[in-house]
């Protein structure tokens, strides 16, 4: 009976080959998660810079989730401080933790604020396309 | 069957001063717990406090404190009691530490390991005695001490309040 399997098996897996296409299922391969967020502001024209990009991430996690949740490794990989759009990374474990926060902020120093999470990926090459910004033109 | 279960932390509240300690009392040591779990966990962790905390029994005379937590999250609540440097109480602040001696699901469950805890202290404080008078008084103590009659009178009052079958 198993004999008869494992031929089975190997005439299954040379089928595969034979038309090219292989299946690969990675179960938490990536150690980080990718965000792309961008902060949008009751008044336009405030500058945020990067260093006060991170405190204030810094202080939603410790509202939310305490000094624990402010230990939590979050780097700000990108900025860009026209559009107030970050790339942040986080690891795995943490990304609920930070986009709950993230999420339930509501006031940038007495003016309220918004996060908008534009993208997530456990793969930063991932973030570079984006289908709803496509021009099909 | 369908049961809401909790679990029981045992803690002993160590102070400098053990005259500091007979001015506890458990509205304080809720407070504290509650405002160290709020710096330690946030918001979350406040929440998670707020549903079924509360100090079962305070013993002021030997530090002995029982914590309600409940039983899917005391381990994050637990973690927080480290953090605790100090209790305030009636306008003054008493420097102290949690120490946790047991985790049980009843009360019943920490009172026999407070006992079994009790004797054992007892026993290690009877080659310290200066005196036959204070050695004759441990070794009444030791002996008269069991769960039905007898033992902790206070301690026995205290947890007849609520009957929870062993787990």
């Amino acid at each position: 009976m198993r004999v008869s399997s494992l031929q089975k098996m190997r005439a299954g897996a040379e089928e595969a080959e034979s038309s090219g296409y292989q299946r690969v299922v990675l179960k938490n391969a990536s150690p980080h998660h990718y965000l792309r967020v961008r902060l949008v502001l009751e008044d336009e024209s405030t500058r945020v810079s990067a260093v006060d990009l991170k405190t204030f991430i810094t202080s939603c996690l410790r509202s939310l989730f305490g000094e624990v949740g402010a230990a939590l490794n979050v780097d700000v990989l990108k900025y860009d401080e026209e559009t107030l759009t970050a790339l942040l990374r986080v690891p795995s474990r943490g990304l609920v933790k930070l986009w709950s926060s993230l999420t339930l902020q509501g006031f940038y120093q007495n003016q309220a604020c918004a996060f908008r999470v534009l993208q997530v990926s456990p793969f930063l090459l991932a973030l570079t396309g984006n289908s709803r910004d496509l021009q099909l033109d | 069957m369908v049961r809401v279960k909790s679990r029981y932390l045992l803690c002993e509240i160590n102070v400098s001063d053990r005259r500091d300690l007979l001015k506890l009392d458990d509205r304080a040591v809720s407070g504290t717990v509650k405002a160290a779990v709020a710096r330690t966990h946030g918001d979350y962790g406040a929440a998670l406090c707020s549903i079924r905390f509360c100090v079962k029994y305070l013993n002021a005379h030997t530090g002995i404190v029982f914590l309600r937590f409940p039983k899917g999250c005391y381990k994050l609540l637990w973690s927080a009691l480290p953090f605790i440097t100090s209790i305030e109480c009636c306008g003054r602040i008493i420097p102290c530490f949690f120490n946790c001696l047991h985790v049980g699901g009843t009360i019943r469950t920490c009172q026999k390991f407070l006992i079994r805890y009790n004797t054992r202290q007892l026993h290690r404080m009877l080659p310290k005695c200066k005196n036959e008078e204070e050695k004759r008084q441990i070794q009444k103590a030791i002996l008269s001490c069991s769960l039905t009659g007898g033992g902790d009178e206070a301690l026995e009052d205290e947890l007849e309040s609520e009957e929870e079958d062993g787990e």
